[in-house]
Formats: C-alpha cells, sequence, structure tokens
C-alpha cells in the first residue's frame, strides 16, 4: 500500500476513535438519569444494576448505530427496555386483566379524610411519604409503570416514550392515564391503608 | 336531563391538562371551570404539589459508586 491511500485511512481511524470516545463519554453523563428511570422500572437495585451494565456493553459496542443529533437518552433507554422485556422480567402482560382503578381525584378524597385541620394541598400531601411513593410505584403492572416512569420520572414526551417501548402514542396516553390511577390508589393504600373516606 | 357533571369531566381531563396536550377550545373549557369551582381547584393544586412530591420522591438516588466504575470499565480500550 503507498503513502498517499495509507494516510486517509489512518486519518478515518483517528476521526472514529475521536467519535467513538466522545459518545461513550456522553453516553457515561447521562448515567445517573438513566439509573433513575431502570430503577424504577425493576423491582431491586441489584436487576436496576445488572440491566445498567448491559444496556452500557451494548451501546458502548453498538454505537456507530446512534444518530448524532437524535436523543442519546431515549436511545439508551430504548436498549434498557427492551433488556427488560428480553430477560423475562414481566408476568403481568395483559392490561386488561388488571382490577378496575378510582378516578384522579380518589387520591385526595382518601387523603383529605384522613388529615386532620387544615386540607390544603400542602397539607394533604404530608400525609404521604417517599417510601409511600416508591412502594406503590413498585406495585403498578409493568406495562403501565414502564409508561408513568418514562413520563413522569424521565421526563420524556409522549412520543419519545411510545419509540422507547415501540408501542403507539395511542397506548401510551391509555396507560398513563391507567397508571397514573393505578399509582394513587396504591400511594392511598400505602398512606392511610384500609381507612375508609 | 343529561346528567353531565362539569367536576367528573374536569377530573377526566385534569392529568391531559396538566401534561398540556388538550386543544385550545378544551384548555379553556377546563380552566373556565377550574376558575368558578373551588373543589376542582383545590383538587388541581393538590395534582401540581403531588407531581412535584412525586419526582423528588424517587430522584434522591444516584448511580452507585461501584456501578459507575463498572460502567466506566466496559469503555472500549484506547490503543
Amino acid at each position: 500500500m503507498s503513502e498517499t491511500t495509507r494516510e486517509p485511512d489512518a486519518r478515518r481511524l483517528a476521526t472514529d476513535a475521536r467519535d467513538r470516545v466522545r459518545f461513550e463519554e456522553d453516553a457515561l453523563a447521562l448515567s445517573d438519569q438513566v439509573y433513575r428511570v431502570a430503577r424504577h422500572l425493576v423491582g431491586s437495585r441489584e436487576e436496576a444494576e445488572d440491566l445498567m451494565q448491559e444496556t452500557y456493553a451494548r451501546a458502548f459496542r453498538s454505537w456507530r448505530s446512534f444518530q448524532p443529533g437524535t436523543n442519546l437518552r431515549a436511545w439508551l433507554l430504548r436498549i434498557l427496555t427492551n433488556f427488560n422485556i428480553d430477560r423475562g422480567r414481566r408476568q403481568q402482560r395483559s392490561p386488561d386483566m388488571q382490577p378496575l382503578e378510582e378516578g384522579d381525584y380518589f387520591l385526595y378524597n382518601k387523603l383529605e379524610a384522613a388529615t386532620d385541620g387544615p386540607t390544603d394541598e400542602e397539607h394533604v400531601v404530608e400525609r404521604l411519604s417517599q417510601n409511600d411513593v416508591v412502594a406503590a410505584l413498585s406495585e403498578v403492572p409493568h406495562d403501565f409503570r414502564d409508561v408513568v416512569v418514562l413520563v413522569d420520572i424521565g421526563d420524556f414526551t409522549y412520543a419519545d416514550a411510545a419509540q422507547i417501548l415501540d408501542i403507539p402514542i395511542g397506548t401510551v396516553m391509555s396507560r398513563l392515564h391507567r397508571g397514573r390511577r393505578i399509582l394513587k390508589q396504591a400511594m392511598a393504600e400505602e398512606a392511610v391503608g384500609g381507612e375508609t373516606s | 336531563m343529561t346528567g353531565y357533571d362539569p367536576c367528573a369531566h374536569c377530573e377526566e381531563v385534569m392529568q391531559p391538562y396538566m401534561d398540556r396536550v388538550l386543544t385550545d377550545a378544551e384548555r379553556a373549557e377546563a380552566e373556565a371551570h377550574l376558575d368558578e369551582c373551588a373543589y376542582c381547584r383545590k383538587r388541581y393544586r393538590f395534582e401540581e404539589t403531588l407531581r412535584v412530591f412525586v419526582r423528588q420522591a424517587v430522584r434522591s438516588e444516584p448511580v452507585p459508586v461501584d456501578l459507575k466504575q463498572k460502567l466506566l470499565e466496559l469503555r472500549t480500550p484506547l490503543e
């Protein structure tokens, strides 16, 4: 091979290496945000850590398939949710089998009934603890929880969540609607248990 | 009577309203109801407070240090 053909090759390799390093740094910079979502998609910290390692290993291997300028956080979470599904962590597959949930005002009404003194929103929300929220979230069936976690915790748009989970946007909206209600029902149970309103 | 209950309707559209996905007309209707109805307004304010609370409740956990190290080790070695 002559010097003239080798030089562009060397330049291409250097560019490639630089792009890869940049990609890896960008992906690692998002790890806290990706982990926050992962932590609440699965039941335990160990599972979340396994998922993170699988996701980053795959991402670093497949970095060329990421299109620069698109949403890297969404791309990483798409890999992560696919692993989560592939590893059979989901047991509850049929949304139709879920119990009927209460309306949107259910949680407020329940907490208000259990609150002494002022019933403004600040006092009512104080009936809830951080643990109530975390425990309640883990009780939401996976199909619904995925959407609630991506939109309400991950701050993804409906469109991003649809792309990450590979489901239609209408399904995102209906699962979000039901998922939030199931979450509130679970929070009410955690916070005030069987007390009646 | 049709049995239309404006508070039940407001409850139905509360989440899409907060997600800013209602049409202009639907949004105006929801806001008009919230302006005149203390019952729904109180619940709307609670829902806003609740969203922030839920977000804060689950946001406290960063990537554990040992996991961060494992992720760093997955990087392609520099040649």
